[in-house]
């Protein structure tokens, strides 16, 4: 080997390298691997024959009831889904809501839950900051608090961040079903359901921007006499209101999308007429409202981004 | 392939969308020399380096790289004029997240094929390492070949940067301000090296420059740009100071644009 | 460059209203479509309040999260059932696997559609085409693919994973890939937004230093652009996986069993204690992919 070769290879050897990140690629290469080998996925299955038969009667279906087994006509199209719109299905068996009201809940049933899971989660942002749940929060280093004093903030600090960790691991549907079978049927269950799983979301993205801040501002305020509580309610709430609306739309898109399906479960809105449809084999009615639900995710994804833009620039 | 590359501009315009970037410039700049081109900001200087570089198309006129006009050439051809053109840009243009080795090998992509061009970068062979680090000990950071780009210092990325232009075994080098952001001492170090290395291998040299202190130590000859036309073209030695005030003398409008 | 005096003259001078009368008014409306929202639900608070037996159930569900159930009760199950502990982790098993496959499909199709749906691959400098067919391709072909990418993106992305499942389900029955593909098709459309965003918005410095360089076109979005948008592209594909695993134990609701069909099961059995056991595994895999996840961004960043 050339000097030179030499030198190139002890270079090789010493470059700085990332265990966690070699670690990660095989990781992510073998979870893969594995889980494509150990879902054992029936291919043959799903283009079997029954499946055929199964799909083809789907989309003799979807068709509006008046042009089944007639060439496809947009206008009786149209006239269906207007009706649909306005006045839903009013049968002997079962009745499904007009479009407009599974619109209507399902888009309030997303607003309800965003602003209590604003509220809730600008509320424990502070408990759950490092910055804000220390004994000495602000104070010049000399004035130190008691050990039960910092061990208890401590606690509160963990204890916040457990909670909301809990509250946003557990997905919306599974909280919607419980509190369904605690609270019984109304609009609770879907609302606190949804503006649980998003408080914890927020809580954390609310708490990351507390930290975030700027701490010589709110030294300076706390020696100036202002109490924990003040700082945060006029210098850090002030000061961190743009990020803090910025995350609250940002989550009530999905908050939209999730509201879609919650009532599923038998909440009545978008998701329970769609469920309702396809149990009675109603796959027409079914697809009226899957386009509602997009329809109302689209709508929110606009709303969402014309009010983060308005704020970016304010 | 000449060792070195001539640049022939005869009465060449180049528009963007507000106004002539470069009106009517001629220029002739023969193999192996080293102009410094001065004036101020806007007057035309990053144009007239991107033309050199063929990645500019003029409106009128010809720009010609070793005696061919660039309207004549066909992409693959252009692409072949820039593989043998270094840049050296002011901001340097690196892939922060990459190798020092990766940045530098960058620079013969314009030669390779896509997959070729895909496995050098990713796993750059014994050779082509070799002669990575031969150019980087050259412009004095060869222990830093398998570094991480962004944890190297401004200066260091600037030598990366060059040794990337160098890398292309190129017949030219064309520098952008590439002492704007550094330190005076390191700003002569650059400006040393960039021209030892052009004169010992015999390259043509363009650099855009601020400091004329610098240019007229470094640079036997000076081209003076101002709104996108010549108004120096000399040896450093024929120029007088009341020359250069001219060229860098506001009007009362670019008076005003400077104190909003 | 060339620039305009007068404009920069202009610039100087805010035109903006004081942004605190923007953010207050887009406070005052979230308050008004709040108080909207709870009157256009009739929720009242008597609803909330819940009745004795009620109650009782509530007290009896939280009084396990400590004490989850480590094993079933005697003669719960038939004899050669696997014990809870196995079921619980069988269950995060075929989670897992539903939201790694369906990932490692997003991230194809997001990957695919990202890069046809971001505007750095055909925008850029036009000077390469020559041809009166380069020229065709570059102004009217590219445009249309960018648009119609646009286009079904946004169409993958507006339909919720469940109601795909719920679609699958209706058009095909029950089929564990169509589980897969259910989420795949809205997660890859988010992925193809976000990526084609996070390519459009990467520095091009470093591309069009290769182009000067004489990289052709695929080259320098391969090797200019590309690398730069890598390390956000893979830690928002990481915190999708997240998402991904809560979508997955879901569609255990309607057959699939995966964690939530668990969930479901010992909840109508009243065994709290078990149900308990299956949201611990569930928090426990998604803390995992958390924690790897922020991990990762961290080495990114620095």
């Amino acid at each position: 080997m050339t000097a030179r070769a030499t030198t190139v290879h002890a270079l090789h050897a010493a470059r700085p390298r990332s265990r966690f990140l070699r670690f990660s690629a095989v990781g992510v290469a073998a979870l893969v691997t594995w889980a494509w080998w150990a879902g054992r996925f029936d291919v043959a299955d799903l283009f079997s024959a029954r499946r055929e038969a199964n799909l083809m009667r789907f989309l003799e279906d979807v068709r509006p009831p008046a042009l089944y087994g007639k060439p496809w006509d947009w206008g009786v199209a149209l006239d269906w889904a207007a009706t649909m719109f306005t006045s839903g299905h009013q049968g002997a068996a079962f009745e499904l809501p007009s479009g407009w009201e599974a619109l209507r809940i399902t888009l309030a049933m997303s607003i309800a839950a965003i602003v209590l899971a604003g509220l809730v989660g600008l509320v424990a942002a502070f408990p759950a900051a490092r910055t804000f749940a220390t004994a000495d929060a602000f104070l010049p280093g000399s004035e130190r608090s008691s050990v039960a004093r910092r061990r208890a903030w401590t606690a509160l600090l963990i204890g916040t961040r457990g909670a909301l960790l809990f509250v946003r691991s557990i997905p919306e549907y599974i909280w919607a079903y419980l509190l369904i079978g605690m609270l019984g049927i109304s609009a609770w269950p879907a609302v606190v359901a949804l503006a649980l799983h998003n408080a914890g979301t927020l809580g954390k993205l609310d708490a990351e921007t507390v930290e975030n801040l700027s701490p010589r501002a709110l030294r300076a305020l706390r020696g100036a006499g202002a109490s924990r509580e003040q700082i945060a309610a006029f210098a850090a709430i002030p000061s961190a209101l743009s990020r803090f609306l910025l995350y609250f739309f940002y989550r009530w898109e999905t908050c939209v999308r999730e509201a879609t399906v919650l009532g599923m479960l038998g909440i009545v809105s978008l998701g329970y007429a769609l469920n309702e449809a396809r149990i009675r084999g109603r796959y027409h009615d079914m697809l009226f409202y899957v386009l509602m639900g997009a329809l109302l995710v689209l709508i929110g994804d606009l709303v969402s981004a014309i009010a983060r833009r308005a704020i970016r620039k304010a | 392939m000449p060792k070195s590359a001539a640049f022939d501009l005869d009465d060449v315009s180049v528009h963007f969308g507000n106004g002539p970037a470069l009106h009517k410039v001629s220029l002739s700049i023969a193999p192996g020399e080293a102009v410094a081109f001065v004036g101020p900001s806007g007057a035309g200087k990053t144009t007239l380096l991107r033309l050199l570089n063929a990645t500019l198309r003029p409106a009128g006129g010809c720009a010609a790289v070793d005696g061919r006009c660039l309207g004549e050439h066909t992409s693959a051809e252009l692409r072949a004029v820039r593989a043998r053109i270094g840049f050296v840009h002011q901001d340097l243009s690196l892939v922060p997240n990459l190798r020092v080795v990766q940045n530098v090998v960058a620079g013969r992509l314009g030669r390779m094929g896509l997959f070729a061009s895909l496995r050098a970068m990713a796993l750059p062979s014994h050779a082509e390492a070799e002669r990575v680090h031969a150019i980087l000990e050259r412009v004095g950071i060869g222990e830093k070949l398998y570094e991480r780009t962004d944890t190297l210092s401004g200066g260091q990325q600037q030598r990366v940067a060059i040794a990337r232009a160098l890398y292309q075994e190129p017949t030219a080098i064309l520098a952008d301000e590439p002492v704007s952001s550094v330190d005076p001492a390191r700003a002569r170090d650059t400006v040393a090296l960039l021209t030892r290395i052009s004169r010992e291998e015999g390259l043509t040299l363009c650099m855009s420059i601020h400091n004329l202190e610098l240019a007229r130590e470094f640079f036997p000859r000076v081209v003076g740009l101002r709104r996108g036309q010549v108004m120096i073209d000399a040896a450093f030695a024929d120029i007088d100071d009341a020359q250069f005030n001219k060229l860098y003398e506001l009007t009362d409008n670019e008076l005003l644009a400077d104190g909003a | 460059m060339a620039r305009s005096p007068v404009m920069r003259a202009t610039l100087a001078i805010p035109r903006r209203p004081p942004p605190i009368r923007a953010r207050g008014s887009v406070l005052l409306a979230i308050l008004g479509l709040g108080v909207w929202a709870f009157l256009a639900l009739d929720l009242t608070w008597a609803q909330v309040i819940p009745t004795a037996a009620g109650l009782r159930q509530i007290g009896e569900f939280f009084s396990y999260a400590l004490r989850p159930a480590l094993s079933y009760q005697p003669g719960e199950v038939p004899d050669g059932s696997p014990s809870l502990l196995v079921q619980a982790l069988l269950s995060a098993r075929l989670t897992l696997i539903f939201a790694v496959t369906a990932m490692s499909l997003s991230v194809v199709i997001g990957g695919v559609l990202g890069f046809l749906g971001s505007t750095a691959w055909w925008s850029g400098d036009a000077s390469g085409s020559r041809t009166a067919i380069g020229r065709y391709a570059r102004r009217t072909v590219a445009p249309a693919i960018y648009a119609t990418t646009r286009v079904v993106i946004t169409l993958m992305r507006s339909v919720h994973e469940l109601i795909w499942a719920v679609l699958f389900l209706a058009a095909l029955g029950l089929n564990d890939l169509s589980a897969v593909i259910a989420i795949a098709i809205p997660f890859g459309g988010t992925l193809a937004k976000i990526f084609s965003e996070m390519i459009d918005e990467a520095p091009r410095d470093a591309a069009d230093a290769l182009r000067g360089a004489g990289a052709s076109g695929a080259q320098v979005f391969c090797l200019g652009l590309l690398p730069r948008a890598l390390p956000d592209m893979s830690a928002y594909a990481l915190y999708r996986l997240e998402c991904a695993l809560r979508s997955s134990a879901i569609l255990g609701f309607f057959g699939w069993e995966t964690l939530g069909y668990f969930v479901k099961q010992e909840w109508e059995n009243a065994d709290y204690d078990q149900v308990w056991t299956y949201l611990y595994t569930l928090l426990l895999l998604v803390v995992l992919v958390e924690w790897w996840s922020s991990g990762l961004r961290r080495r990114f960043v620095a």
